[in-house]
């Protein structure tokens, strides 16, 4: 556990050890001032040596001081307030400065409560064996400023509230003022405070203290708090209640309970773990320690950051090992599947590909050629219906006589027809070309008439008449109207009609 | 915190150093694995849509095997497939011109020569110009002749054009003498057998 610590509470009888953490305490004994006490307290610190250990004092010999001081920060500070300590306290070796608040007025400086043990050397024997077995100390503070925690623990934040906490024969009278401490005296056991008029009485000087050193407001009632584990400070309330000055209330130990969530048989066992508890989890406001006592603890702060840091990275670095394997195993399982996915896929193409027969020739090389045999064998030309198609124009024109005929067809495009070229000649003929060129036409009209012949144009006529050419010849005469010729050609498309 | 007392934080120096250590191993390790698996992934990929195609090619190649075979294999067995047989296509002439009783007609062969390629459509296909000149008695005969060929030719042929002339200029009479002549010529068609065979 991050937060696992020890909290002493030591008085110069004896001291107490509770070993907390968040939810969880457990008070680990008492120890008097003696040698076997110390040898005692020796062992059990030294059982948990690792845990960082929260010192509280509660001695009479202490003093507290409240300063106002300008506002600096940083290293000014730091020597502003030790130059302060020195001149307040001497030669006190734990002594701290809290800043509580900063002034909303004039020159808005900090007001800090300054404290010290002016008479430790009860302390150090204890100190000591924190020192040798290289505890962790993180701080000391005043019992007082863990009672501050537990007013905060029980929502009491009047303005002016003075703590009568009974504890060990002795009582402490503790000042806060909106919650935070500014003045504490413990009353020893050796001055009668078992009586309560006793202890209405001291809190009545404490009162008269306060206001003359004017930490309280004259006109300012206080607000008296009485917590006493043995219930006999419980008379004193009527007793300071008659008083308009104060208002006193008791804090019984079940609501104290409670408030620390603590069971009330083990708060009744030991009174003194609710101070501890209350102030076990909350940052340390006022550091009584010298920094070479602290030593350790910033070893122990280090050491735990580092390991922290060191952990937070082992656990990054695995989280993302971890993530990166899962991803790659996803990757190969899937990879997995596809290759299983191929083996099939191969052994059905094996399977096909063992039918094919054995073939010079690609599939498909095979149907192109099958296909190309079909294109080529495809409707070739009827010579027959051809011929007759020809034959039936030349029938109903007996005056033309055919000399030769010409037909070819196109392989790409066979649909477009067969071209067909006839030459001809008019028989007879007696020289009359215009009569022979309406013969032609009529000739080429039967030819039209045929329903497979289309486009028929006549290519060479028996006579040129075109301005652009010369024309020669020789008028007919009577006796030589046998020899002339009219000969022509025709062009024509062949398609055979649909039956 | 102050200034880091080294002297003290050696052990934990070197645990976060070996922290930092094996996690950038296990990450660097990790990394390369996911990205061996996604290469190998990609390729296994490649590989199934390469077997994928392959299948389905096959069972294409396979259904044109089913529809073709018979009908090539006939092809080949006509010799429209393989080395030209121009013996096959004399001796059809010959047939087809003893048939019809048609008297010595006279045959040509030109080069075999490549078709072109709109009719080739990618196969190598081969065209051998067959000049046959026909002495015919009546214009009948040259239809005669064809369909006699068409039935005796094994190879694939095309007429691709024909010329029906007469023989001198002298009038009709019966006699049993050729009067008219046909030139027609004829494409014989091969295809030439290349490597290959299917996959």
């Amino acid at each position: 556990m991050l937060d696992h610590r020890l909290i002493l509470l030591a008085t110069p009888r004896q001291i107490g050890v509770l070993d907390w953490r968040p939810g969880h305490m457990h008070w680990l004994g008492e120890f008097a001032a003696s040698a076997a006490g110390l040898a005692a307290f020796r062992t059990v610190v030294a059982k948990h040596a690792r845990l960082p250990v929260l010192l509280v004092v509660d001695t009479v010999d202490e003093d507290y001081r409240s300063e106002i001081l300008p506002h600096v920060q940083g290293q000014a500070r730091n020597e502003l307030l030790t130059r302060k300590l020195k001149q307040v306290f001497r030669n006190a070796r734990f002594t701290g400065a809290w800043r509580q608040v900063r002034e909303t007025t004039g020159r808005r400086d900090d007001r800090y409560l300054l404290a010290a043990l002016t008479d430790a050397d009860w302390l150090t024997p204890w100190i000591s064996v924190l020192h040798r077995e290289r505890v962790p100390l993180c701080g000391i503070a005043p019992l007082a400023l863990a009672c501050q925690h537990l007013l905060t623990r029980l929502r009491l934040q009047e303005p002016h509230t003075l703590l009568a906490y009974r504890l060990n024969n002795r009582l402490r009278l503790s000042y806060y003022h909106n919650g935070l401490l500014r003045f504490s005296r413990l009353i020893s056991s050796d001055t009668p405070t078992q009586l309560p008029g006793n202890a209405a009485d001291e809190i009545a000087k404490t009162q008269l203290y306060l206001t003359g050193q004017r930490i309280l407001p004259r006109e300012a009632r206080l607000n008296v708090l009485l917590l006493d584990p043995s219930g006999q400070l419980d008379s004193a309330q009527a007793q300071l209640n008659a008083d308009p000055a104060f208002s006193t209330r008791l804090i019984d130990m079940t609501t104290l309970g409670r408030a620390l969530r603590i069971p009330d048989s083990f708060l009744a066992a030991t009174p003194e773990v609710a101070p501890l508890a209350a102030i076990a989890g909350e940052p340390l406001q006022l550091n009584l320690a010298p920094p070479e006592l602290l030593q350790h603890h910033t070893e122990f702060r280090w050491r735990r950051g580092l390991h922290t840091f060191a952990g937070a990275v082992a656990l990054l670095g695995l989280g993302t090992t971890a993530a990166y394997w899962l991803h790659a195993q996803g990757l190969n399982d899937q990879a997995h599947q596809m290759a299983q996915q191929q083996q099939q896929l191969d052994a059905r193409y094996q399977t096909i590909a063992r039918t094919f027969p054995v073939q010079a020739t690609t599939p498909e090389q095979l149907a192109q050629t099958v296909l190309l045999a079909r294109h080529l064998t495809d409707r070739p030309t009827d010579a027959t219906a051809l011929l007759a198609a020809v034959g039936q124009a030349l029938d109903v024109s007996p005056d033309v006589r055919l000399e030769s005929l010409d037909w070819s067809e196109d392989i790409l495009s066979s649909a477009s027809g067969v071209s067909i070229k006839l030459d001809a000649s008019l028989d007879p003929f007696d020289g009359n070309y215009r009569a022979a060129m309406q013969r032609i036409e009529r000739f080429m009209q039967t030819l039209q008439a045929v329903p497979s012949l289309h486009d028929a144009r006549m290519t060479t006529s028996p006579v040129n008449a075109d301005s652009g050419s010369t024309l020669s010849g020789k008028a007919p005469s009577a006796d030589m109207t046998q020899a002339a010729v009219a000969r022509f050609s025709i062009e024509m498309t062949y398609r055979e009609s649909a039956p | 915190m102050t200034r880091p007392p080294f002297n003290v934080l050696k052990l934990s120096l070197i645990t976060l150093l070996a922290a930092l250590l094996l996690a950038g191993i296990g990450v660097t390790w990790s990394r390369a694995k996911a990205h061996e698996a996604k290469a190998a992934l990609f390729q296994q990929q490649a590989a199934l849509e390469t077997a994928q195609r392959q299948f389905d090619r096959s069972r294409e190649q396979q259904q044109l095997i089913d529809t073709h075979l018979a009908d090539y294999q006939a092809l080949a067995g006509r010799g429209f497939v393989g080395a030209e047989d121009r013996l096959a296509w004399i001796e059809a002439v010959q047939l087809a011109s003893r048939e019809t009783g048609l008297a010595g007609p006279e045959y040509r062969l030109n080069p075999r020569a490549a078709s072109g390629p709109q009719l080739a459509q990618g196969l190598s296909l081969g065209q051998t110009t067959m000049v046959l000149t026909l002495p015919l008695l009546v214009e009948t005969d040259l239809p005669r002749f064809l369909a006699a060929l068409d039935s005796r030719a094994t190879g694939i042929y095309r007429v691709r054009g024909c010329r029906l002339s007469r023989l001198g200029d002298a009038s009709f009479e019966a006699i049993n003498q050729p009067r008219l002549q046909a030139e027609c010529e004829l494409l014989w068609f091969t295809v030439a057998q290349t490597q290959g065979g299917a996959s």
